[in-house]
């Protein structure tokens, strides 16, 4: 899951950005709204947090363009006014959610991860597709109500794969959405973690929950289960 | 406490009591000047009367008086006319045939050459003018005899001139008083137009009809007017400038808030420490937050535009909607096109925005917005009420005071809850509104209901 954090208070950006990193997220940080604005339109990004009061370009007018580009990805913004009208409008001109600071990072945390399951159509936090289940709020997984033991970074794979679960996702959507900007992306760790993944959640290779589609990526192949 | 006189009523009574006044005043001297002149026509009749008989007679040289044989005039012969005559000297006595039944009073004698004119004196039937010349007449070897002529003449036909006269005169200046009062009604109201003017675009503006007052005042009350708009422009902009500043100043002490928070988690301290710190930085920003944004909320207006609801309702629900996407909760709305909130825009949203967000968070599926106009007759300005339904748990009976109380939290699970509510209680007493909480009757749930009246 890549996140864009744009915050111009240093250390609650870089505070949010190590903790979100530690969550398994990729995160891309930005100080200011031009410089969110170009990475906004450059990456695939999940989910964008975005403080309203920023220099250069407001955050209002950053989520404008943002949308205005077509990028659909979900909005949390932060603000320090906790005015309504700050919130209304900040929500009309295409944000999803709003946090006010001060906040508690779980609360952040909780509130990003609803905003990527709704993004993907998933309305409950629990992801279901057959006998695989991953409860996003817990961050666990368990195949057939046994708990399968994942590192952060294969559960991040997983979850990446389930939330678009029936889609194809390429190679490269994967790396990016799940490694930071600086990461070696020739790596063939993906693989491995995919060939893990397959073990932990299918050991006597019966599901088979991850589909290779040659030359392409990959695709989470049991249905959600509704 | 009796209010004063208005102006209009001032001026009038001011103007009609000059008017009296000098109507009253014209008309006496007038009516003086009238009978003066009138008694003097009186007294040259006589005079000429009396030149006539005395013209006319004659004295024979035995000293006996010859009157004329045709009297001067036919008056004098006609039994009580009004018009006497009588000859007075040394033992001698005449009266003409009309003091017939009459007791005129020819009873003196004046020296020759000396005139008398007097009145009204009283006699058995009214009272009489009385003309008397004294005259001599020689007859021979020095002799002369003295005869005294009077003519007298009843007052009722002086009365009667003088009455005809004063009721003319009433009549003319009545009619006088009449007109200029109506032309004074008519002037009054013209000249106290502009004020008028002035009270009603001032109302209009209390409306918010208007933005400001306009620019077509008599001379005499455009700096008046100036001042007044440049008043509006200055509160107007005084909020707005306090509003900003304000918002600043909470920008700028809630990040720093946020950033002790966050580091709050890398701390390498014992759990306890944190848990005070971070209680602490907690209390702190929910201070920061409810005083802001109670110093925010302008509170009551008398120059406030108002405010459509639905076109801002509607903001907050799409918005809402979209935050509590994954409830999947249905929000009705049952708003009078009428209806307006008197106030900032801030205010409005701030209370619909907490109302309804509370109400979405506790909702299971449903939220009812109801707006009504309320304009009962004889209201200057129409007051609002508001009611915000859900059909979750509600609120029992004797939580709700601990609710209303200011600063308690009514859920210390879900984020920023109480201080929302605080600030709506905060704004509604401002306007002078009344916040209740109820059960919802028709979704069972809790019931806001906020309520402010129409103003007088």
């Amino acid at each position: 899951m890549r996140i864009l954090l744009v915050e111009d208070e240093a250390p609650l950006r870089e505070t949010l950005a190590a903790r979100l990193k530690r969550e398994g997220y990729a995160v891309d940080t930005a100080c200011d709204g031009e410089e969110a604005m170009f990475l906004g339109k450059e990456v695939p990004f999940d989910v964008a947090i975005i403080d309203l009061g920023l220099p250069k370009m407001t955050g209002l007018e950053l989520i404008q363009k943002l949308r205005g580009l077509g990028q659909k990805y979900p909005i949390l913004i932060l603000t320090a006014r906790s005015s309504w009208q700050d919130k209304v409008e900040g929500l009309k001109t295409g944000a999803d959610d709003y946090l006010v600071k001060p906040f508690h990072v779980e609360e952040l945390l909780a509130r990003i991860n609803a905003l990527m399951r709704r993004a993907t159509g998933w309305s409950k936090p629990q992801l279901e597709c057959g006998p695989v289940v991953l409860d996003t709020t817990a961050q666990t997984v368990t195949v057939a109500g046994t708990g399968v033991e994942l590192t952060t970074y294969e559960y991040k794979v997983l979850e990446y794969l389930m939330l678009h679960a029936g889609e194809l996702v390429s190679k490269a959507d994967l790396t990016e959405h799940i490694y930071q900007q600086d990461f070696d992306r020739d790596s063939n760790v993906l693989e491995v973690f995919i060939g893990r993944l397959r073990r932990k959640l299918d050991p006597d290779n019966s599901l088979k929950p991850i589909e290779t589609v040659r030359g392409r990526g990959y695709r989470f192949a049991i249905p959600r289960t509704n | 406490m009796r209010r004063a006189l208005s102006l209009q009523s001032r001026l009038l009574w001011a103007a009609s009591l000059a008017l009296a006044a000098f109507l009253g005043v014209t008309g006496y001297a007038l009516e003086q000047a009238f009978t003066k002149s009138a008694l003097q026509a009186t007294r040259e009749r006589l005079r000429s009367h009396v030149l006539s008989y005395i013209a006319g007679s004659d004295m024979n040289v035995r000293g006996t008086l010859i009157l004329p044989e045709v009297p001067p005039d036919s008056e004098f012969e006609r039994p009580q006319s009004g018009l006497y005559a009588g000859v007075v000297g040394p033992d001698y006595e005449w009266r003409s045939t009309s003091t017939l039944g009459r007791q005129i009073p020819f009873d003196f004698q004046l020296e020759p050459g000396r005139t008398q004119f007097d009145g009204p004196i009283e006699t058995n039937i009214g009272g009489v003018y009385r003309y008397a010349q004294g005259v001599a007449w020689e007859i021979g070897n020095g002799k002369e005899v003295k005869m005294t002529f009077f003519i007298a003449q009843s007052e009722t036909v002086l009365k009667r001139q003088v009455n005809v006269f004063r009721r003319t005169l009433f009549f003319h200046l009545g009619s006088a008083a009449a007109v200029l009062l109506l032309v004074q009604v008519l002037m009054l109201r013209w000249s106290l137009r502009p004020l008028r003017q002035v009270a009603n675009d001032l109302g209009r503006v209390e409306r918010g009809e208007r933005d400001s007052l306009p620019d077509r005042y008599p001379r005499e009350l455009s700096p008046l007017t100036s001042s007044i708009n440049d008043v509006i422009a200055n509160e107007r902009e005084q909020r707005t400038r306090y509003r900003n500043t304000l918002g600043d100043l909470a920008h700028s002490l809630k990040t720093p808030l946020a950033v002790i928070r966050g580091q709050l988690d890398h701390v390498d301290a014992d759990a306890d420490t944190c848990k005070t710190i971070a209680e602490q930085v907690q209390r702190m920003d929910d201070l920061v937050a409810y005083q802001l944004a109670r110093a925010a909320a302008s509170g009551h207006a008398t120059f406030s535009a108002p405010i459509e609801i639905e076109k801002h309702a509607e903001a907050i629900v799409t918005g809402l909607e979209k935050v509590y996407a994954g409830r999947g909760i249905l929000c009705e709305f049952e708003i009078d096109p009428q209806a307006r909130f008197y106030g900032e825009t801030g205010d409005l949203l701030e209370l619909l925005g907490n109302l309804l967000e509370n109400a979405f968070k506790w909702a299971k599926g449903r939220v009812v917005l109801q707006v009504k106009r309320l304009n009962p007759v004889g209201t200057r300005r129409p007051g609002l009420d508001i009611c915000v339904d859900d059909d979750g748990p509600g609120i029992p009976d004797d939580q709700v005071e601990t609710l209303l109380k200011r600063g308690v939290r009514g859920d210390e699970r879900v984020q920023g809850h109480g201080i929302g509510l605080s600030i709506v209680q905060d704004i509604i007493k401002s306007y002078r509104g009344t916040l209740d909480v109820e059960r919802s009757p028709e979704l069972g749930g809790a019931r806001f209901h906020a309520r402010f009246e129409a103003t007088r």
